[in-house]
């Protein structure tokens, strides 16, 4: 999923100064899960916001919506009744549903009320970790099914690197060593051998450094 | 007289591009160099122009030092982060380079290690205010230096197709003499009248402009250019008038040449570029009677 965490309420208040009357925009996936930006966290916010506004003598009026998915222009399209009472929409979506928002209502303010962290899994209650960089060109099955793009700090292509310790990074004892992690895994399915494969430097093309990317499916595109 | 001076004086300045080579081989590097010695005030050396992998610009830049020779270096943001762009900086002061000029950086797309991971860690208006910080004695971390460098510093502007694109372009050059750009390198010129109306246009950057002199060395890649780069505004009577030439080569030359002498009337100077003909530098040198 996409991970994102709610952004500090000062700089949420700083963009909505100017603005009375808002649309307060949750998305029902990746951010529910994550507990983000779902209908719950909009509630919590809308409320946190209207408290802020009265204590500086201001009133503020939000309309609370969550939309099945932000990021996808059918869904969006059921703001379409309430936008012209808003002076800006507030967007719990990750930085997708925020231009896809804004990309509808051309001349609507759309502000974001997440940081958009990774794609990440959950390792355990209310905690997720980075597991996907979207390189372009997925190596899981070279390395044992743990991606040294998004979980080596160095991005090792052949690790580990002088500073894995026990099994951890030096970067933070919280940190394991991705490397260490695809020599156990590689190890416990019989596969050290691959081990020694060198993985040849990566074409970076097919990730984000060969520009913005774009998927058309010519047999379901219109 | 230093480039620098020079520029500060108000002098015309006749800087001359070339690019190290790629490999070790310097031998037509320095000899195209000792050729223009004393008749350009500095060579400027790009850094993996269109990003082809070639011997770095501080190192061209050394060679040219080495030679008596002024040089200017081109910094980008695509091959280093914001460590590696300070780190070459203080290297470039201590070993005798004076100016750089803030440049683009092509894609890496279009260069000849494509599959390689482009930085950007900063982008130009980052490293215009790096370079003033280095300056001011202080790096990026806000930690003092022991020792700080002096440069002047240039930027480029794009070419333009037209004048929305202009306006953006002169509002981000603006951007960049704000955060220290004492020169700007503008688009080859092949149209004088264009050139003088973005003079107007560009007069409040309150900085000197140095346009390219670009050397079209055939019909084939005029028309190319003209065709694919509308931006370069290159027209049919120019085109014509070198196909009509009995001798081309010599007519590309003699255009280069003019286009040198007609920008003494509106500009601060000239940067010639010659991509590969550099050899033939004196001759346009010599065709535009300086």
């Amino acid at each position: 999923m996409i991970t994102a965490e709610r952004k500090p309420i000062e700089e949420i208040l700083e963009y909505l100064e100017p603005y009375d009357r808002i649309l307060l925009v949750g998305c029902n996936e990746c951010v529910t899960v994550c507990a983000a930006g779902g209908r719950k966290e909009v509630a919590l916010l809308s409320s946190a916001l209207q408290m802020a506004r009265m204590k500086s003598g201001r009133t503020l009026e939000v309309r609370e919506m969550t939309l099945e998915r932000q990021c996808d222009p059918e869904y969006v399209e059921e703001l379409v009744n309430f936008i012209d009472q808003a002076g800006a929409v507030l967007s719990m979506a990750c930085g997708c549903g925020v231009q896809e928002v804004a990309r509808r209502f051309k001349d609507k303010p759309v502000f974001p009320a997440v940081n958009t962290k990774f794609m990440g899994a959950s390792e355990r209650q209310g905690v997720w970790a980075e597991r996907c960089q979207g390189c372009g060109d997925c190596l899981l099955g070279l390395t044992g099914g743990i991606c040294p793009i998004a979980r080596c700090s160095k991005r090792l292509l052949n690790g580990p690197c002088g500073g894995s310790t026990d099994g951890k990074c030096e970067i933070s004892p919280e940190v394991d060593c991705a490397w260490q992690l695809i020599w156990e895994r590689l190890k416990a399915l019989g596969l050290e051998k691959r081990y020694e494969d060198i993985i040849s430097a990566k074409d970076w093309r097919t990730s984000r450094d060969g520009g913005p990317r774009k998927i058309v499916r010519e047999d379901l595109a219109s | 007289m230093s480039f620098q001076k020079q520029l500060s004086s108000g002098e015309f300045v006749v800087l001359a591009e070339m690019d190290t080579p790629k490999g070790v081989d310097i031998s037509e590097l320095i000899t195209n160099a000792r050729r223009i010695k004393g008749r350009v005030d500095a060579v400027v050396i790009p850094d993996m122009g269109d990003g082809m992998m070639r011997m770095s610009a501080l190192g061209g830049g050394v060679l040219m030092h080495q030679q008596g020779i002024e040089a200017i270096i081109h910094v980008c943001c695509r091959d280093r982060n914001r460590l590696a762009l300070q780190a070459e900086l203080l290297s470039a002061h201590v070993l005798g380079i004076q100016n750089v000029v803030v440049a683009r950086g092509e894609e890496m797309a279009y260069g000849d290690h494509f599959d390689a991971k482009p930085v950007n860690d900063l982008d130009e208006i980052g490293l215009l205010q790096a370079i003033r910080s280095l300056q001011e004695g202080v790096d990026l971390a806000g930690i003092e230096l022991k020792g700080s460098p002096i440069f002047t510093v240039g930027c480029t502007i794009e070419p333009y197709v037209d004048d929305k694109a202009l306006d953006r372009e002169l509002e981000l050059a603006q951007k960049k003499v704000e955060a220290g750009a004492q020169f700007i390198i503008t688009p080859p010129v092949f149209d004088m009248d264009l050139f003088a109306s973005f003079v107007e246009k560009a007069k409040p950057l309150g900085v000197p402009l140095i346009p390219t002199v670009f050397l079209l060395k055939s019909v084939g890649i005029a028309r190319y250019m003209a065709t694919t780069l509308p931006a370069y505004h290159i027209s049919e009577e120019l085109i014509s008038r070198i196909r009509k030439a009995s001798n081309r080569e010599l007519e590309c030359i003699r255009i280069a040449g003019e286009m040198v002498a007609n920008l003494k009337q509106l500009a601060q100077g000239v940067h010639i570029v010659t991509l590969g003909w550099e050899y033939q530098l004196p001759s346009i040198l010599d065709y535009s009677g300086l």
